[in-house]
């Protein structure tokens, strides 16, 4: 059946899930922005005087208001005249993508003009720095990254073009996320949670199984950013929870310091891109991979591990260890023929689990440091400061794929989901 | 023959969050926790009354508090989960702070495990690049580096460390599952020791310095000679699953060693027959650390007994206090 078939009054009274997306506001705003520098720079030329283009930089001109920082054509370097060059194309780019109301993206910025940014994160950086200095969004400038985003789920986008996507049809490897610009509507149907997962083969497992159909806890959609969150994902959580407040938003991210860092980026934003608005999703709730999700399970883990990696070092240890595995056995209940599978699966699993580097314990205690610097600590918070705390003492990380080696990443879910669901 | 220790008390809820290390002097017990400030428990009064808490001692939480064994009782010094070492000193009105060693200061990786000497004039403490540096208390700079692995902070995790408590050895326990005692007269390597493959969470020296006791993720205490360097000897119930060791105490007398465990297990060992002689496992869930009170000489308060008394602590942010059921 087609959405678009029907009149708009008949689809929202059969579907009343069909949410509106609000259009973006402010774009007016950088449009109009853009113009006048850019009438100052035509009023330049004609006058015959030097080209200025006001441009801050996100990371100078924090904490310290330098305000009337320039770029200038000629300039007194020829890096100044480049960098001018530069940033007047991506000036031109996105005024043309605003009037004529298109998206581009950062990566198609690149490859029209590879010979003059050089590199990707050039273009990365001058729009975001442009985005400041005009106190804007990135998305203000009709400029967005690539999608990085997949979604699985039984939800429906409606796109301003009038195309429709369906992201609950069975494909293992998900759709690509939309923009959140070129959304019109969403129908969410029976959809009561959200869950992003840091680990895109985890997320393809799930889309394979058909979780989010099957989930004990109710019907949902599952969202990966493929590792470290992108600006488009979080800005999609946030309007998706804004537009949808009773949707429960929950993280599964690897047990480490990075993965603690990519919730409180979804949760609180990222410090290079303060300036973004609407990109935060405080109350997402953090689901796991906990200390207390394998801490049971390490003895097991490390004795496995040692047992193939390792010759016998005493005769004492090689006594324990066979009584672990007589534990593993009686584990496994009579189900005899799956018994080495499920060993092969636990050495899996101990692959999964490592000894935190120099550079994790590092990472720990700057994501501790950030917590602590926040105002007040909360329930949730102290709970993100312990757990890093638990990594740093048993000096162990662990990812996703741990809990789903050592047993089945669907079952746990399902009791996670609905134990966070019932509070 | 088994030996009966029985609860004495338990300070519930003594921290809001996990308690992480604990360390007895004469009459008190500090315990530190994931929690910012350090608390000061009173040994000498039936019911372990808070004698004082020392608040924002560790912004991020503190894992290591030590004071000096068979020690006067007046330098305590703690580490913080954000690398800072605090040394403590004992005044009339009670603990303050005497001197801060920064992050900044302390060459080489994060600092991560401490010990004091028995006169409270030196402290040991481990590196997150597997170096062992030994600092001058009085003097505030360290005297001696011991590098590990190749030198240049190539070694491995140091996860733990002791001073025997004539200040003659150092001995530190590694994430490769390596020990190795130093020569504090001679500052160069005296042994290093196998037969732990895995990770090494706490090391020990007898009360003599005569052995050095160490255990961690392997789930068994690996006994070895400080004559000769051997490795005379592994304690471990067959019976129980093995799990991480994480602390492990010798009692005054040389003769018993308490091992915590993250099973929530406490065990208490006989040296000489190398067997556990008792076991209590009445906490909730994980112990990161077990030690012996002190032999009390004083006069004691009402419903204290002389018998030797142990505490331990974890997860269940409760202390339990066990001592040791006389028969008469």
């Amino acid at each position: 059946m087609s959405l678009l078939g029907l009149p708009h009054a008949h689809s929202r009274a059969l579907r009343c899930a069909l949410v509106p997306i609000p259009c973006n506001g402010s774009g007016g705003g950088a449009l109009s922005q853009i113009e006048t520098l850019l009438e100052s720079i035509l009023d330049a030329i004609s006058n015959g005087d030097e080209l200025a283009i006001p441009y801050r930089t996100v990371r100078s001109t924090r904490g310290e208001d330098r305000g009337g920082e320039v770029v200038r054509f000629p300039g007194r370097t020829a890096q100044e005249a480049k960098r001018f060059a530069a940033l007047f194309r991506i000036i031109e780019l996105s005024h043309e993508a605003l009037v004529s109301g298109n998206l581009i993206t950062k990566r198609n910025i690149y490859y029209q003009n590879i010979d003059m940014f050089k590199s990707q994160a050039v273009v990365d950086n001058i729009v975001d720095n442009l985005a400041f200095t005009l106190g804007v969004g990135r998305g203000d400038l009709n400029i967005v990254a690539a999608a990085k985003g997949l979604i699985s789920g039984d939800i429906e986008f409606l796109m301003r073009g009038g195309a429709v996507v369906q992201c609950g049809l069975s494909r293992d490897s998900g759709f690509l996320l939309p923009s959140i610009n070129s959304i019109d509507k969403i129908d969410f149907r029976a959809t009561e949670w959200l869950l992003v997962i840091e680990k895109e083969a985890t997320f393809r497992t799930l889309a394979a199984s058909q979780f989010t159909h099957n989930c004990r806890a109710g019907q949902g959609v599952i969202i990966t950013a493929k590792g470290f969150p992108d600006l488009a994902t979080r800005r999609f959580l946030c309007t998706l929870s804004s537009v949808r407040p009773e949707l429960r938003l929950f993280a599964l991210v690897d047990f480490d310091p990075h993965g603690i860092a990519i919730l409180r980026t979804f949760q609180n934003g990222s410090k290079r891109l303060e300036h973004e608005d609407d990109v935060t999703v405080p109350h997402m709730r953090w689901l796991g991979v906990r200390s207390g999700d394998i801490i049971s399970h390490i003895s097991v883990f490390d004795d496995l591990a040692s047992q193939g990696t390792e010759s016998q070092s005493s005769q004492e240890v090689s006594s324990q260890e066979s009584l672990v595995y007589s534990e593993v056995d009686s584990q496994l209940e009579g189900d005899r023929p799956a018994k080495r599978q499920k060993i092969k699966r636990i050495q899996d699993a101990s692959e999964s689990i490592a000894p935190l580097t120099q550079g994790d314990r590092k990472k720990a205690i700057d994501v501790m440091k950030d917590i602590c610097a926040g105002d007040g600590m909360d329930l949730e918070v102290g709970d993100l400061l312990l757990e890093l705390q638990m990594m740093m003492m048993l000096n162990m990380k662990a990812e996703i794929q741990a809990v789903d080696n050592f047993g089945n990443i669907t079952e746990w879910l399902d009791e996670k989901l609905e134990e966070f669901c019932l509070h | 023959m088994s030996k009966q220790y029985l609860t004495a008390h338990t300070v519930d809820q003594a921290h809001p969050t996990e308690i992480f290390s604990l360390s007895p002097t004469p009459t008190s017990l500090f315990s530190a926790s994931g929690y910012s400030d350090l608390r000061i428990h009173s040994t000498v009064d039936p019911s372990f009354p808070i004698q004082q808490i020392i608040p924002g001692a560790h912004k991020l939480g503190c894992h290591h508090v030590v004071t000096a064994r068979d020690g006067v009782g007046n330098t305590a010094a703690s580490v913080g989960f954000g690398g800072e070492i605090k040394i403590w000193t004992r005044k009339d009105t009670g603990w303050e702070l005497l001197w801060e060693v920064t992050p900044a200061k302390s060459k080489g990786g994060d600092v991560w495990a401490i010990a004091l000497s028995s006169d409270e004039g030196f402290l040991a403490c481990t590196t997150s690049d597997g170096r062992i540096h030994v600092w001058d208390v009085a003097g505030r700079e360290i005297i001696q580096t011991y590098e590990t692995g190749g030198g240049g902070g190539a070694g491995s995790f140091a996860m733990a460390v002791d001073l025997s408590r004539d200040g003659k050895l150092t001995a530190s326990g590694h994430q490769n599952g390596a020990v190795y005692v130093f020569n504090n007269d001679a500052g160069r390597l005296a042994y290093s020791l196998s037969g732990l493959s895995k990770p090494v969470r706490t090391v020990s020296f007898s009360p003599g310095g005569k052995k050095v006791a160490a255990a961690g993720n392997a789930g068994i205490i690996a006994l070895y000679d400080m004559a000769n360097g051997e490795h005379v000897g592994n304690f471990s119930t067959p019976s129980d699953r093995p799990a991480w060791i994480t602390s492990l105490d010798w009692n005054d007398s040389g003769e018993y060693l308490l091992s915590g465990s993250l099973d929530g297990r406490v065990k208490v060992w006989d040296v000489i027959r190398g067997v556990c002689v008792a076991t209590h496992s009445e906490t909730d869930g994980a112990l990161w650390c077990v030690r012996w009170l002190p032999k009390n000489e004083r006069a004691l308060a009402p419903g204290m007994s002389r018998g030797e008394m142990f505490c331990a602590a974890g997860k269940s942010r409760s202390i339990s206090f066990y001592r040791e059921a006389t028969g008469t």
